[in-house]
């Protein structure tokens, strides 16, 4: 791999966007959870609601901070590393990220504070709408962003004037023809993500017979949601498919790991390759016979579309956009295959009990951030070598930045992205393994509610909140 | 109408509030480090805990306002300061962190405190260093940068950066006097009679040596004498009513007293590089999008703004009065 500054802007900016990602994905889903949660806790008053609340409060607020830090990082990753990008594209992308900030940072970040360490002051009505309002910050924030993402996609309503691009029509822009799939995929793919994080957590306890109400509680729940979620994401991935299909054939043959503009009939899914770009053609090539012409043509001996149909220039190279595929979709079979086992635990009483099935929720239960990860990879390396999907090339995008200085930036971010996951990861499980019942000593976001709790027992408390 | 300069002060709206609310927490984060006792750190870091994010993101909206309204000037100067910005980044973000990773460890919390205390004044100084290379000139070549990532590595940034430092904490320590109780106070007190004379000390020589150093900041004392005199005049009468008003009854006046003396400074500032978006080198027009963005951009600042500015109030109000020694929900 040869280090120009081309290449370490990429590296650099793939690096802090895909630390970031981890933490929104978890923040959105876990922001939904605990609104339904606290929702269910006001409406039933059982206090294992508010214990599960409780508990996740607090890993909500750290995924919550190291998402907001790493997040500041990329709105000035833009200029950065690719200032010729954000010159071109600053008119365009640039308005959508200011309204996501109007309309979605500053309201989660002045509901945050009421939602950590404000129940005593407001009240639990009040508090349960400091939640919605979280959670529907972070719902607009992934609306916008995506919005934006998915025009470098499928870039549309607008003109190219002197080099410059020029808005001709917002709504296009806005709604241009990918993002109305793309964004249900992606927050899909948030809630799967938290609810295969709460059920893994649940099991985790069932299996060593600790908190068992909690645990109950959180693995029905959990589970509930993912079988819904994942008919749900098989459904909107499939719709999704074919749109790329149409707007960005390179990515989808990249995709597929065919190389020949036909591929053989009955065409093989591949499960593993070894691409060569150089060459055109496969190294190694496993796969399963018919599979493929089954799958994406619907007929037995239907050919896909390889690579070579489009010109070498126009490329993406096809080992990431494969592999990014094959990670979403395999764990989307995985996790389709836990979702009926679970219904079928249910509908015979053992969806508590069984071991292999608890150990798989625990294995499970970091496989949400892994498919998002494969699926953006999926997306960003597959729209290579354009950053605007035919309008920029990345190459033409970058800055004016010498490559020893990028190098020494890059060394910087994994040193302090590195020290930040340890941290996050050590108090994580740290919380594990004290259980819902021990608020960590001081931790306001626990204490809040311990509290609550205090409070709604005694009949005074209810006469002093007013009901 | 002329909606590049509607963006201009949007921006400069978003940088101010920035400074005027990031600069108290800032300055609060640079104090840790000098407060040996841990109950008094958490009560201090409790004073800020629940605002911080809305505070931060006027840097985002500023950011974003300049990639949104002004590309071109956002694509030069990105790269100008490439070195300074991504050491802010990194710094915000371990000040960032810290607030949610203290609470989680009583033996580690010195660590993080110590931490915060550093993410801080590196944030702060590296915001002065990007100021200090902001006046000193920016090299554009063509649409691009054209100069060194290390051009602003100079004795003028370094002592911008001082400024900012000092003019945060000066923030700080009236954000405490404010807030807290008792021994906090006192430390805020005891900060504010150092922190102020050497903001002020600092502050003058940086205006001094601006003066000597670039023409242009004389050409502009030239033209706006008597504003940027009367400026210069509140500004000095502000820092007078702080020094009287610390140790006093009033516990909001020191702090109205200072944002009135930073605000003053950055219209001070605003008035010398106006119409510039890049100083004394490209102008906001010349910077511009074209019209549609603006339209897109202004509609949001003005019908979303306001709401804002609502319920961050709203957050504030919440969390009004005395910071409880024993936190928020003791
Ligand atoms: C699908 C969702 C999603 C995606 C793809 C991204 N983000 Fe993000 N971002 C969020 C979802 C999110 C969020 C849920 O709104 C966060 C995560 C945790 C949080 O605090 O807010 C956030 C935080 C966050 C913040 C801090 C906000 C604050 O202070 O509250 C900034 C500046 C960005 N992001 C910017 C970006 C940029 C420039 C991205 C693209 C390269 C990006 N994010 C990708
Ligand atoms: C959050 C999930 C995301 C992940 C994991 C991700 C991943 C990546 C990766 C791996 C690259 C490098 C591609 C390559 O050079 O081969 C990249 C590039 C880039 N992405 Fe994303 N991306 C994400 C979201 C976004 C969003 C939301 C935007 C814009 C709104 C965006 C804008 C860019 C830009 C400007 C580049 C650099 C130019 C390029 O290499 O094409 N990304 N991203
Ligand atoms: C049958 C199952 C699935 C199919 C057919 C599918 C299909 C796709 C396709 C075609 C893309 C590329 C979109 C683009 O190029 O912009 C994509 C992206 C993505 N996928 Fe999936 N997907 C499936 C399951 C999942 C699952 C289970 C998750 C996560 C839990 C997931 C998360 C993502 C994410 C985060 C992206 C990137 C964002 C985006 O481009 O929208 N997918 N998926």
């Amino acid at each position: 791999m040869n280090l120009d500054a081309a290449m370490l802007a990429r590296v650099q900016f793939a690096f802090t966007v895909s630390f970031h990602i981890i933490f929104p994905t978890t923040s959105i889903g876990l922001a939904m959870f605990l609104t339904v949660v606290e929702g269910l806790w006001l409406k039933t008053r059982n206090p294992v609601y508010l214990q599960i609340y409780r508990f996740w409060l607090g890993i909500f607020a750290m995924a919550f901070g190291v998402g907001v830090v790493t997040g500041i990082v990329l709105s000035f990753e833009f200029g950065l590393g690719f200032a010729h990008f954000a010159q071109i594209a600053g008119p365009v992308i640039g308005p959508m990220i200011a309204l996501e900030v109007l309309t979605s940072f500053f309201l989660e970040a002045g509901f945050l504070g009421i939602m950590l360490y404000g129940l005593r002051r407001v009240g639990p009505r009040l508090h349960f709408f400091a939640t919605c309002m979280v959670a529907l910050g972070t719902l607009l924030s992934a609306s916008w962003i995506l919005s934006a993402n998915s025009w470098m996609q499928t870039p549309d309503g607008v003109a190219m004037q002197n080099g410059r691009l020029v808005v001709t029509d917002w709504l296009k822009v806005i709604v241009n023809p990918s993002w109305l799939y793309r964004l249900p995929h992606m927050l899909t793919a948030a809630y799967l993500t938290a609810s295969f994080l709460v059920a893994g957590v649940g099991a985790f306890y069932l299996l060593r017979r600790k908190h068992t109400l909690f645990a109950r509680k959180s693995v029905s729940i959990g589970m509930a949601f993912a079988a819904i979620l994942i008919a749900g994401q098989v459904f909107i991935g499939d719709i999704l498919y074919s749109t790329m299909l149409k707007h960005q054939p390179s990515k989808m043959q990249a995709a597929e790991g065919f190389w020949e503009r036909q591929s053989q009939s009955p065409a093989p899914y591949y499960w593993v390759i070894i691409p060569d770009q150089a060459h055109q053609r496969n190294r190694v090539a496993f796969g399963i016979p018919y599979l493929g012409s089954i799958w994406l043509t619907h007929s037995l001996h239907g050919r896909v579309e390889g690579l070579k149909s489009t010109p070498r220039d126009r490329q993406p190279a096809m080992g990431m956009v494969f592999y990014g595929f094959r990670i979403m979709y395999g764990i989307a079979i995985l996790m389709f295959a836990v979702a009926v086992a679970s219904l079928w635990l249910r509908w015979h009483g053992g969806l508590f009990t069984t071991r292999w099935f608890l150990r798989s929720l625990v294995i499970m239960a970091p496989s949400g951030i892994v498919a998002t990860l494969g699926g953006w990879y999926l997306a960003e390396t597959g729209r290579q070598p354009w950053v605007i999907f035919g309008l920029l090339r990345t190459v033409d995008a970058v800055s004016p930045v010498p490559s020893g200085t990028l190098l020494s930036t890059l060394i910087a971010f994994i040193f302090v992205y590195a020290f930040l996951m340890t941290a996050f990861l050590i108090f994580v499980f740290r919380m594990i393994r004290r259980g819902p019942e021990a608020a960590p000593d001081h931790a306001e976001a626990s204490a809040s509610l311990k509290n609550a709790l205090r409070l709604l027992e005694s009949p005074t408390a209810n006469a002093v909140l007013g009901r | 109408m002329d909606l590049p300069l509607l963006s201009a002060v949007f921006a400069a709206f978003s940088i101010t509030m920035y400074v005027l609310l990031d600069g108290f927490d800032l300055g609060v984060g640079a104090l840790l480090l000098l407060q040996p006792h841990e109950a008094a750190r958490n009560h201090m870091v409790d004073s800020i805990a629940p605002t911080w994010d809305g505070n931060e993101t006027w840097l985002i909206m500023t950011g974003v306002t300049l990639l949104a309204g002004f590309p071109l000037a956002y694509s030069i100067l990105m790269p100008a300061f490439y070195v300074p910005l991504i050491v802010m980044l990194l710094a915000l973000g371990l000040r960032g962190a810290s607030f949610e990773f203290r609470p989680q460890g009583q033996r580690n919390r010195p660590s993080w405190d110590a931490v915060f205390s550093v993410g801080s004044i590196v944030a702060a100084c590296t915001q002065g260093l990007i100021l200090g290379g902001l006046i000193q000139g920016v090299t554009i070549r063509g649409d691009a940068f054209g100069g060194s990532v290390f051009d602003w590595l100079r004795p003028f940034p370094i002592l911008c950066a001082g400024s900012v430092l000092f003019g945060y904490i000066v923030l700080g320590g009236c954000w405490l006097y404010l807030k807290t109780t008792e021994a906090s106070r006192h430390f805020a007190e005891r900060t504010l009679w150092l922190a102020l004379p050497a903001f002020l000390m600092l502050f003058v020589s940086a205006c001094l040596t601006a003066a000597f150093t670039q023409p242009e900041v004389r050409a502009a004392w030239k033209t706006h004498t008597a504003s940027l005199a009367t400026i210069v005049g509140m500004m000095a009468l502000a820092a007078i009513v702080l020094f009287a008003s610390i140790g006093k009854r009033s516990e909001l006046r020191p702090l109205v007293a200072a944002v009135s003396m930073v605000g003053l400074g950055i219209a001070g500032l605003a008035l010398l590089i106006f119409p510039d978006i890049i100083p004394f080198r490209l102008s906001l027009w010349e910077a511009s999008a074209s019209r549609l963005s603006h339209v897109f951009l202004l509609s949001g600042a003005v019908f979303v703004t306001p709401l804002v500015l609502a319920y961050s109030a709203f957050a504030y109000w919440v969390f009004r009065g005395k910071t409880p020694v024993k936190g928020w929900e003791a």
